[in-house]
């Protein structure tokens, strides 16, 4: 009896929607780890270990809210340009003496405003995701720039200590303090995308908005709601950037939004919309750090990272294509 | 013997389950008008697909001006000859008459596009069409009429013999039909076959020379416009024997649930007021394109009404969206599963629980997954819906069982209306009988049923009373006991009238 549960429960794991993609891909996570370390023995080591953890998170937290945008088959171009913004004005108003934690109140705020707009923009305007985000994108980045006058900021100083421990330098139980703030950013929009009523309409407007519509669902507050959601993620690693360098960069974040689109195909999120896991987010915002990390490590330039990750990106996606159409032909014969 | 251009004999095409077409035998002649006629479903689409290398028979023998054909492709058929005007125009709206007509087949000269010379030729076979368009108009600015008229010209450009004309005249006026018409016989003259689709049969008169008529993928008959009456043509298109049982149920009829008055939406739905009573389900009956969908998307809020009311139980609705509806109790099945009743990639469970999330969750709006499993277990219980297990996606289930999803997510509810439209479209016969066997069961419970469909046997079958529609109008309502197939063909095709003058060109 026990022994019968038990493989009902690995079994229930493995149905699980998206899970498949997760499975393929940890294996390749671990096959690389195993290269890099065999490459340079250090890798394994304790330091290079939780550094690597504090370098993916960010690209975990915008993946997951890239993620959300994804499932209902939109996409966020903003958020790069969000976590500039969010960088630039809580560091801004921290050099003009207001009190850390007032000025990531106000940044977070802001960047959800403008969440708000492009939610709006495609819900309710119905305007191609693509150009409204593209054009917040464009707004969000601008506001960064106009924040400290086209410049970037001073140090934020001795008073945003506290500040800078909380989101990067602090450790918490021998972890460091970044890597608790994506674990439980993680749990908690773990559990809404896939346990609540909005998490399952998200997927719902995703398979099929018409449906979602005739069956009750609210679409316009559900993708409102999601590209909020990715611009809280974007704003929280706005904060993180501001407490990692002590100081506001105007180009912070630049790229990210298609970092943050890497990590979730390769973890198994369909940019059609409807598919895909947050583990599997997690999964390939790890398969992007390690590349990094273990080519940064192996000696290998920035040039050589970029090519190597952007072929891995595509060959995830193919190797899904081709896993998923010949499934669709075995079940059809 | 005459000449035959197109001859087909002992024609036979099979879907899986259904015949389309069975043992038709039917030909076209040279400078004829042929009308083709049938109801929804009776197999003149398959014939017109096969004709025009869409679809490959299955067995019987196809000639076109006196060959055995064997595997026509659609490149193939354009090149010997056939032509269709879709009901929906192909054209692209952006680019010029000429552009439209060349497209696919530019002239090029030095690897650059001749539009001189494709200008002067389009003129010159609108000019032989006698119809006064410039061929460097955006196809876009013309009235449907007109871009009607260069999609003819489109297919006389490639050397067409036959044409083939599906409803060309649905959404034209009076006065551009007759433009149509003295097309059509000017082309009649010059020799060319016309194959011509319609529902309007009061149209005919002007310009037939022949019928065929088919029914359920049988060839029913041919023969000459003069010879005979719109009566006949009508028994001949439902003259079906009704042999099939249907399982129905009597139930007192009880107070009035939905009251609507002068419903206006868009142009398909226009001036619709009906009652709708506990304890029967109303047939709305009508040939495609009649409007039925497009009402009973109105009254569930899925477009939007211009004008009109909407009473349940007494009480005023003011129906904006789907979520108003369903919170007054009006629920619908849709016509098209895949597209708008499902969402495939998710599974059973998720998909039956999607209108129900409000009565499994938490006050958080956290999923009871146990209730969840209970609700889906229930359902498919009550429905019989075969599945491996409720995890499973949508998509993996055969026809009959996703149309029990989509009419089974609703059930959990307590609805005061159930809107089916089309719910046995494509489904085996067993899924069938339980699909009104559920329609019965919620009419003894009081729930008020609207069925739609185009079948009229079902309709006649299961319905208490029978609403009828034509371009949006409700055109008649039959009691179940004087209803007869005749009767809801006469209501079904009471079309506008249209003054056409028969004036000979």
């Amino acid at each position: 009896m026990q022994v019968k549960e038990k493989t009902n429960f690995f079994k229930n794991i493995i149905a699980m929607r998206g899970m498949g993609q997760v499975i393929s891909v940890s294996s390749a996570l671990v096959m690389m780890c195993i290269v890099f370390s065999i490459l340079n023995p250090n890798f394994f080591s304790g330091k290079n270990i939780s550094n690597l953890l504090r370098q993916v998170v960010p690209i975990l937290i915008i993946g997951i809210g890239q993620s959300y945008v994804l499932i209902t088959g939109n996409i966020d171009l903003s958020i790069g340009s969000i976590v500039g913004m969010s960088c630039m004005i809580s560091a801004t108003l921290m050099t003009r003496g207001v009190n850390p934690w007032v000025s990531a109140l106000i940044a977070m705020l802001c960047c959800l405003g403008m969440g708000l707009i492009s939610g709006l923009l495609v819900s309710k305007a119905k305007l191609p995701p693509f150009i409204a985000t593209l054009g917040t994108m464009i707004v969000a980045r601008g506001i960064a720039q106009i924040s400290n006058n086209n410049y970037n900021t001073d140090a934020i100083g001795e008073g945003a200590r506290g500040f800078r421990n909380f989101f990067y330098y602090g450790q918490t139980l021998g972890l460091f303090n970044t890597v608790w703030i994506g674990l439980v950013v993680f749990i908690f929009f773990d559990f809404i995308l896939s346990r609540t009523r909005t998490g399952r309409h998200i997927y719902a407007i995703g398979s099929n908005i018409e449906a979602s519509k005739l069956s009750g669902v609210n679409v316009v507050f559900t993708t409102t709601i999601v590209y909020i959601i990715s611009s809280f993620c974007a704003a929280l690693v706005g904060l993180i950037t501001t407490a990692t360098g002590g100081l506001g960069t105007m180009d912070a974040g630049n790229g990210y939004e298609l970092n943050a689109v890497a990590a979730s195909v390769i973890g198994g999120v369909s940019t059609l919309g409807g598919q895909g896991i947050l583990l599997g987010t997690v999964v390939g915002s790890f398969i992007w750090g390690v590349l990094n990390n273990g080519l940064q490590f192996a000696g290998a330039p920035v040039a050589i990272r970029n090519i190597v990750i952007g072929i891995v990106v595509v060959v995830a996606v193919l190797i899904d294509i081709i896993a998923r159409t010949g499934k669709v032909k075995k079940a059809k014969e | 013997m005459e000449e035959y251009i197109v001859e087909f004999k002992h024609l036979c095409k099979e879907f899986p389950g259904v015949k389309a077409l069975d043992d038709v035998s039917f030909n076209l002649k040279r400078g004829e008008v042929l009308a083709l006629l049938g109801e929804n479903g009776a197999g003149k689409s398959t014939l017109v697909k096969i004709l025009s290398g869409i679809y490959t028979k299955d067995s019987g023998e196809f000639r076109l001006f006196g060959q055995e054909i064997h595997n026509l492709t659609p490149k193939r058929a354009q090149e010997l000859g056939i032509a269709i005007i879709h009901q929906e125009l192909n054209m692209c709206n952006h680019l010029t008459v000429a552009e439209n007509i060349f497209l696919g087949r530019e002239k090029v000269r030095f690897g650059m596009l001749s539009n001189k010379e494709m200008n002067a030729e389009a003129a010159k076979i609108l000019g032989k069409l006698n119809i006064d368009i410039s061929p460097e108009t955006i196809v876009g600015e013309l009235p449907v009429s007109k871009q009607q008229m260069v999609e003819i010209a489109k297919a006389l450009s490639t050397n067409a013999k036959i044409l083939i004309m599906d409803e060309p005249t649905s959404a034209l006026t009076s006065r551009e039909i007759e433009e149509l018409f003295s097309i059509i016989k000017s082309l009649k003259k010059q020799g060319y076959g016309i194959i011509y689709i319609s529902h309007r049969l009061e149209e005919l008169e002007h310009i037939a020379d022949r019928v065929t008529i088919l029914r359920d993928g049988k060839f029913v008959t041919s023969m000459n416009f003069k010879d005979t009456t719109l009566q006949e043509i009508i028994s001949h298109m439902v003259g079906r024997e009704l042999k099939e049982k249907y399982p129905r149920i009597s139930c007192p009829r009880g107070k009035k649930i939905l009251e609507v008055r002068n419903l206006n939406a868009g142009k398909m739905v226009r001036n619709v007021s009906f009652d709708l009573y506990e304890g029967e389900i109303i047939g709305f009956a009508g040939l495609v394109g009649a409007g039925r969908t497009e009402l009973t998307r109105a009254l569930f809020g899925a477009d939007p009404i211009d004008s009109g009311e909407i009473i349940l139980d007494g009480k005023k609705l003011n129906i904006k969206s789907p979520i108003d509806a369903i919170k007054a109790g009006i629920v619908s099945a849709p016509e098209d599963r895949k597209r708008e009743g499902l969402c495939i990639k998710l599974s059973i469970r998720e998909n039956i629980s999607l209108p129900n999330l409000d009565s499994l969750c938490n006050k958080l709006g956290v999923v009871n997954k146990k209730k969840e499993k209970e609700l889906t277990q229930s359902i498919a219980e009550r429905l019989r819906i075969k599945m491996p297990n409720a995890s499973v996606n949508a998509e993996s289930l055969s026809g009959g069982n996703q149309q029990k999803i989509v009419v089974g997510k609703w059930l959990a509810r307590n609805s005061r209306v159930v809107i089916f439209d089309e719910p046995t479209r494509g489904i085996d016969v067993a899924a069938k009988v339980e699909i009104y066997n559920l329609m019965n069961d919620l009419k003894r419970q009081g729930i008020g049923v609207m069925f739609v469909s185009s079948e009229m046997p079902e309709i006649l079958g299961i319905s208490d009373r029978i609403l009828v529609m034509c371009e949006g109008r409700i055109t008649g309502e039959l009691d179940i006991n004087e209803a007869t197939q005749d009767k809801i063909m006469e209501y079904a095709t009471r079309f506008e009238k249209k003054e056409i003058n028969s004036r000979t060109a």
